[in-house]
């Protein structure tokens, strides 16, 4: 038991050292084809979503246009998220290869990198890559002597953890302020500048380059019945040995994620809970940990995988601090569109922050607090709201008793 | 057509139809805040969202599509609770609970978020107030925003720059430093805003209100060495009912004048009659650009939020603006100078003001080019406000006339207030004048109405005269890429607002396509009625003329009576 290395093979940022394999087969292939292999090895976007990459993809060979785009998302914000990083720093001709095969299997012959502006970095690299790849044929006219023709420019963003969203992404490139856009229509029937576009996470697209290098069947042998493949992991927080790990889904429980790839809670203090794909997806508690680590057992215990990140918590934190720490997150990152997303989360951290100096909540709070945040989820506009409550909610769930204000607990104000 | 269920009631509907618009077909009225029928649809506010069965999430009525088979509740309980939660959030978190400041809020007989509370039923307050609290945008002549009262809809974006092409706000920063501002934060007085106002219409909270003068004009009709004049002017007499529960339209020329007369004002003219003037002044300068070569097309320059548009955005046009000052500011003019010294009146102690269904005009009688011809501009809605609190019975006074002189108008000066009325005004005189022979039909039909843009072409003579009409910003804007492209014109008429001055950022709320309709209905009514109907054939302007001016676009007329323009960058 272990890690189960795909992803994270071969790293390498020199591109003679490379081997461009995996594209070089997708050129070979229909377009079609690419779709169908990337559907039958079951690919579900490592975005936070989940959604099926295939079915994407396919969704998007069939619209008719002028132009398509494809976009690949590295504007990676979600909390304790970065796995996106690991991939653009030490692997960044697969997540190219991805970007290609991507655009060619869905016939785009325009695309994007938008990567967060603070990746300095991966900036830094992914401005050589495109620049060794125009000079070696990889990109621009007949890629590798085909007859597909592919530009991809980089775009940083500035800084907004909206713009990570796909319809605020496709704003943002647009030069229009990042706020998220109403759906339908999706991306896929009108994206950037009204065209077809599909949008893609980095470990989505790099996943899919691996699904053409081995071929369908070999990567779906790989993982559960829902989640096939591997799964890069972030761990962090309270863990002796943070960092990015690849794990085949359904090989280990996150507590053996925690203990054997992360080696324990850091300075042998009792652990308390994980945050399973950041800021915006529920808790898992201690007790629960024995959990296979795949989209749906993690749904199952009422949670969600989102981005791969587990931010592993300790029992020395105080749980009201932490709260007011997600909810000034969330408060700050709303795009301020929508009235819900946008007045709640500011009236949840003004409780929260209320709470915290009185030492805990009253019932009464507590219910205000759960109707605010169901609101929020319920009439969002985008992703973003509606998951900003869903640690909340999820702490309540588990340690209510913990939360309450002690002597004061059924007061009515 | 597909088949769907809103609140158990089958129908069928076009695809394409929102729910919003299929729920008016089974007599659902869905509450609705940052969605206005003209504008592009939003979705920020949340309060129409509805539940849709199989659906996790509630959809906003106005931004979703119909789609076979759906099942629609439109208030259960789970959109009941989401809906007044909102509504909590929002009078939480700005500075517009009752009990803070509805009393004394500019909007506090139409406040659209006093109706939502009372059609969702809102029964409690929960939350506690946290609004941010931000400086009025006092920089604007015309305009002042109250940013407290401001609840991001996003209304007066989308007004200015849909409607009126503009687009001097934005939403600046994000999370709960989310605010509409002006470009850099400078204030709408430091921007291309053209001071016409429509934001005000668009605004659902009174974060947006004229920049008021009755209080001024409250302390000069106190002050009994001053000599306090007043002019009204076309449109505000089919509107100004309108505060007084009358029906949009409702001509209420005499009450006014009376109503004006006992708060005090010493004279009551009409702008009417300058309207008049300006027909003959604008009519004899065509006609004169025409015959000598002068630049053409030649634009209208009666509405100031025009002028400021075209002074920002079109500068290079500035020589095609006819050169005739306003109807109010010409009113001003003659009033401190033909009227003073025809009775003897100290034009120190003379105050001139005017009641505009404009806020443009707030800015147009602080130019500095002609800053003494009028003092202070109320809008339709400050006389509205001064009547009510001096108690007056409006409609029940007895009808009164203005004061001679200055009080006679031609039923050409009455549309003004339309959009298309200054271009038929102007061809009545000028066929009139040009071929010295009476004109048969004065209607000119194909000028009136709300399309955007109109076109004519007017036999005078042996001239065939090519004119276009515009309305609202957006529509100049249209125009003017006509022209920019080899559109061809000799005269062509620009009004700022919407429907002309009927629709003005000063007129009563609310103000949209149907109150404008009916105001302009009126307009047209009131010129059919009137015997006079020719500017030139008005008898106080033929003794203005004789008395005093001289002839159109003489001497004494270009001092008085025009003015100049100042280009400005954007």
């Amino acid at each position: 038991m272990g890690e189960r290395q795909l992803l994270k093979k071969e790293a390498t940022t020199d591109i003679t050292e490379h081997n461009f394999s995996a594209l070089e087969k997708a050129l070979t292939m229909e377009g079609a084809e690419v779709v169908k292999e990337i559907k039958e090895a079951g690919l579900k976007g490592r975005g936070g979503a989940g959604f099926p990459t295939g079915l994407k993809w396919e969704l998007a060979l069939a619209e008719e246009a002028d132009d398509k785009y494809l976009i690949c998302n590295a504007d990676e914000a979600e909390t304790g998220t970065f796995k996106d990083r690991y991939l653009m720093e030490n692997v960044p001709f697969k997540v190219l290869e991805g970007i290609i095969i991507a655009a060619y299997a869905v016939g785009a012959n325009k695309g994007y990198i938008y990567i967060r502006g603070e990746y300095s970095k991966p900036i830094k690299i992914f401005t050589k890559v495109l620049k060794d790849a125009y000079d070696e044929g990889l990109l621009g006219a007949s890629i590798l002597d085909s007859d597909f023709n592919f530009d991809l420019r980089l775009i940083k963003g500035a800084g907004a953890y909206i713009c990570g969203e796909e319809t605020a992404l496709l704003n943002s490139i647009e030069g229009k302020r990042g706020k998220s856009r109403t759906k339908p229509p999706y991306p896929i029937q009108s994206g950037l500048f009204g065209q077809p576009t599909v949008v893609n996470n980095v470990e989505t697209l790099t996943s899919a380059r691996e699904i053409i290098d081995l071929g369908a069947e070999e990567y779906g042998a790989l993982g559960t019945e829902e989640s096939k493949g591997t799964k890069l992991v972030c761990l962090s927080g309270d863990i002796s040995k943070p960092g990015v790990y690849e794990v085949e889904f359904g090989e280990l429980t996150i507590r053996e994620i925690i203990e054997e790839l992360g080696q324990g809670v850091k300075n042998d203090e009792q652990l308390k809970f994980i945050i399973p794909g950041g800021a915006s997806t529920s808790i898992i508690p201690a007790e629960k940990m024995d959990v296979d680590y795949s989209y749906e057992a993690i749904a199952e215990i009422g949670s969600s995988l989102g981005s791969g990140a587990i931010i592993v918590l300790d029992d020395t934190h105080s749980l009201l601090d932490l709260m007011v720490n997600v909810s000034r997150f969330f408060m700050d990152e709303t795009c301020g569109t929508c009235f819900p997303c946008k007045d709640g989360n500011k009236q949840l951290n003004y409780l929260l922050k209320k709470a915290v100096q009185k030492g805990g909540f009253t019932k009464k709070e507590i219910e205000l607090i759960r109707s605010i945040g169901e609101t929020i989820i319920l009439s969002a506009r985008c992703g973003l709201g509606q998951t900003s409550s869903n640690f909340i909610n999820s702490i309540f769930d588990n340690y209510q008793a913990e939360v309450l204000q002690r002597g004061n607990e059924d007061a009515e104000n | 057509m597909p088949k769907i269920k809103i609140d158990g009631e089958e129908l069928e509907v076009e695809l394409g139809t929102t729910i919003l618009e299929a729920a008016k077909e089974v007599q659902v009225n869905i509450p609705t805040l940052c969605y206005l029928e003209e504008l592009s649809v939003y979705g920020g506010c949340r309060l129409c969202v509805v539940e849709i069965e199989g659906e996790k999430n509630l959809k906003p009525a106005c931004a979703t599509e119909i789609a076979e088979g759906m099942e629609i509740k439109t208030h259960s309980e789970k959109v009941r609770r989401v809906r007044k939660n909102i509504f909590e959030l929002i009078i939480s978190s700005h500075n517009i609970g009752c009990e803070l400041n509805c009393l004394d809020c500019s909007w506090n007989i139409s406040c659209e978020l006093k109706e939502i509370a009372e059609l969702i039923e809102i029964d409690q307050s929960r939350l506690d107030s946290i609004n941010e609290r931000y400086d009025d945008d006092n920089s604007s002549h015309a305009v002042v925003r109250k940013m407290n009262k401001c609840i991001d809809c996003t209304r007066c974006v989308r007004k200015c720059e849909e409607i009126q092409g503009v687009g001097i706000f934005t939403k600046a920063n994000r999370g709960p430093e989310t605010l509409i501002t002006t470009f850099k934060n400078k204030g709408m007085g430091n921007v291309e805003c053209a001071n016409c106002g429509q934001c005000i219409h668009a605004c659902p909270t009174g974060a947006l209100h004229e920049s008021y003068h009755y209080n001024s004009v409250w302390h000069f009709l106190n002050d009994d060495s001053k000599f306090v004049v007043v002019q009204t002017a076309p449109s505000v007499r089919v509107a100004l009912s309108e505060g007084f529960g009358e029906e949009p339209g409702t001509v209420a020329t005499g009450q006014m004048v009376a109503a004006l007369r006992r708060l005090g004002f010493d004279r009551v003219f009409d702008t009417n009659f300058s309207a008049d003037l300006t027909i003959m002044e604008e009519g004899y300068e065509l006609i004169g650009r025409i015959k000598e070569g002068g630049k053409l097309p030649m634009f209208t320059s009666c509405s100031p939020g025009w002028i400021k548009f075209i002074e920002h955005f079109y500068p290079e046009y500035l020589p095609h603006l006819s050169t005739c000052k306003s109807p109010q500011q010409m009113l001003g003019a003659v009033a401190k100078s033909y009227y003073a010294e025809q009775h003897g009146i100290n034009v120190e102690d003379m105050i001139v003001v005017s009641v505009m269904p404009c806020t443009a005009k707030k800015f147009e009688a602080s130019r500095l080019e002609m800053e003494d011809d009028v003092d202070f501009v109320l809008t339709t809605r400050e006389l509205i406000r001064m009547i009510k609190e001096s108690g007056l019975d409006m409609m029940n006074l007895a009808e009164e006339k203005a004061d001679k002189m200055m009080g006679a108008s031609s039923g050409a000066a009455d549309i003004f207030g339309a959009t298309g009325g200054v271009m038929e005004a102007a061809l009545r005189t000028a066929y009139e004048v040009i071929t010295e022979e009476e004109l048969g039909k004065l209607d000119f039909k194909t000028l009136r109405g709300l399309a955007g843009i109109k076109e004519a072409e007017v036999e005078i003579g042996e001239l065939t005269v090519k004119a276009a009409v515009a309305h609202g910003l957006g529509n100049a804007k249209e125009l003017m890429e006509r022209i920019e492209a080899g559109a061809e014109y000799h005269f062509v008429e620009v009004m700022a607002c919407p429907g002309g001055c009927v629709g003005g950022g000063g007129q009563p709320v609310p103000t949209n396509q149907e109150t404008v309709e009916k105001r302009l209905n009126s307009l047209y009514q009131i010129d059919a009625e009137k015997k006079l109907r020719k500017s030139h054939e008005n008898p106080e302007i033929k003794a203005i003329y004789e008395e005093f001016l001289g002839e159109p676009g003489a001497k004494k007329s270009h001092d008085l009576l025009h003015t100049h323009y100042i280009p400005r960058s954007i």
